[in-house]
């Protein structure tokens, strides 16, 4: 059971540092849940980031099935610089589901260019048409060390748990960066948020929109 | 001794009228035919290691090692801190704080402790994770939601309990 104890070590020395969580007014957050409500239950939900109890809470107030991918202890444990190898990533996505959302939370911020295509090309292969992409982007030139563990606390409230004190620079995104790697989705909704995030909702084109986009 | 029980307290010293009965099948201690005491649970020590499938008809406590299917639909299974479970576990109440390597079918909750780990697939009606625990599969909660309609967010209603035990002790049977 390697898995087990790998996990136990290497969330060892992040877990150190629980400073009290930041809680920010999420526009992202309520868009991405008013269009859930919409699509109804039974929806396939990928969450990138680590279990976290009080989100498969709020979530299962909606039907859903819930696939925990935990990319954030990946990230962590390959360390700043690192790559993630395909195969990891690939172990992300259930096998047999096509996904309706995928909460990639700020883990954006974490990826190289090439790995951030590799997601894409995954996101576009699991993703069924119409299945919205919610994720985080910092616009500043420092991040923390370590991507955030987010908490839903309601339809606009999100808790970020910082979980490193130190920081790295930020790899800043911007837009066009992330539609040529999120090929065959678009940007359905964005809010830019005062503490320097860009909140993104993105939207899996159908295969009409794809090839007229190309 | 391979099985340690742990029966209610009780204020009569005097050993009790029916022998104890191990819950599960085991080559280590042999079932007998006595009927089941209410409040009963079995343990499987630290040191024991099972591979095989168990059933029984009574609460269990891992906190051995087990590699096989552990299957008590109709009462609680924990697997302790200690406890290392390499297989599906199907119970009515299934509380994980040790490892689990395996599905989790839950008739009525299934709940991972702080200091449990789970990799594999959750099915349960109500699931509850706790900070620090550690989980990677997926949680199928559908069925939670045609339970609860409306104001308790997390809780099904008791009148379909017994519906939604039947479904996903049917899924638990077809192994998903």
């Amino acid at each position: 059971m390697s898995w087990f104890s790998r996990s136990r070590k290497d969330t060892g020395p992040i877990a150190q540092l629980e400073p009290e969580p930041e809680v920010h007014r999420s526009l992202g957050l309520a868009a991405l849940l008013e269009g859930m409500r919409r699509r109804g239950a039974g929806l396939q939900i990928l969450d990138l980031g680590p279990a976290v109890g009080t989100n498969v809470e709020f979530l299962s107030q909606l039907g859903c099935k819930l696939h925990i991918g935990d990319l954030y202890t990946s990230r962590v444990s390959a360390g700043e610089g690192d790559e993630i190898g395909q195969d990891q990533y690939e172990q992300l996505f259930p096998a047999d589901a096509r996904l309706d959302v995928v909460l990639a939370w700020d883990l954006v911020n974490y990826l190289s260019r090439a790995e951030l295509t590799r997601l894409g090309t995954l996101l576009r292969r699991h993703c069924r048409p119409g299945a919205l992409v919610f994720a985080l982007v910092s616009n500043q030139k420092q991040i923390p060390a370590q991507p955030h563990r987010f908490r839903i606390l309601g339809d606009d409230q999100l808790a970020y748990e910082r979980r490193s004190s130190l920081e790295r620079p930020g790899p800043r995104y911007a837009p066009y960066d992330l539609a040529s790697a999120l090929k065959g989705f678009h940007v359905d909704r964005s809010f830019l948020l005062r503490h320097g995030i860009q909140e993104y909702l993105f939207v899996r084109e159908d295969e009409a929109e794809e090839t007229r986009a190309l | 001794m391979a099985w340690k029980r742990e029966d209610p307290p009780t204020s009569n010293p005097e050993p009790a009228a029916i022998p104890p009965r191990p819950a599960v099948p085991s080559p280590l201690a042999p079932a007998s035919p006595e009927p089941r005491r209410s409040g009963e649970r079995a343990t499987i020590g630290a040191s024991i290691i099972i591979k095989g499938d168990l059933s029984g008809d009574e609460d269990l406590i891992i906190e051995g090692r087990v590699e096989g299917k552990v299957d008590l639909k109709q009462h609680n299974v924990t697997v302790g801190r200690s406890g290392r479970v390499k297989a599906d576990i199907v119970g009515k109440v299934v509380t994980i704080e040790g490892e689990v390597d395996g599905n989790v079918f839950a008739l009525e909750q299934a709940i991972l402790r702080q200091s449990g780990a789970i990799r594999g697939n959750i099915t349960a009606p109500r699931v509850i994770l706790e900070d620090g625990s550690r989980f990677k599969g997926s949680i199928d909660m559908e069925s939670s939601r045609e339970s609860r309609p409306s104001e308790s967010p997390a809780r099904p209603q008791s009148n379909e309990a017994g519906k939604q035990a039947g479904e996903l002790a049917g899924r638990a049977a077809q192994g998903g």
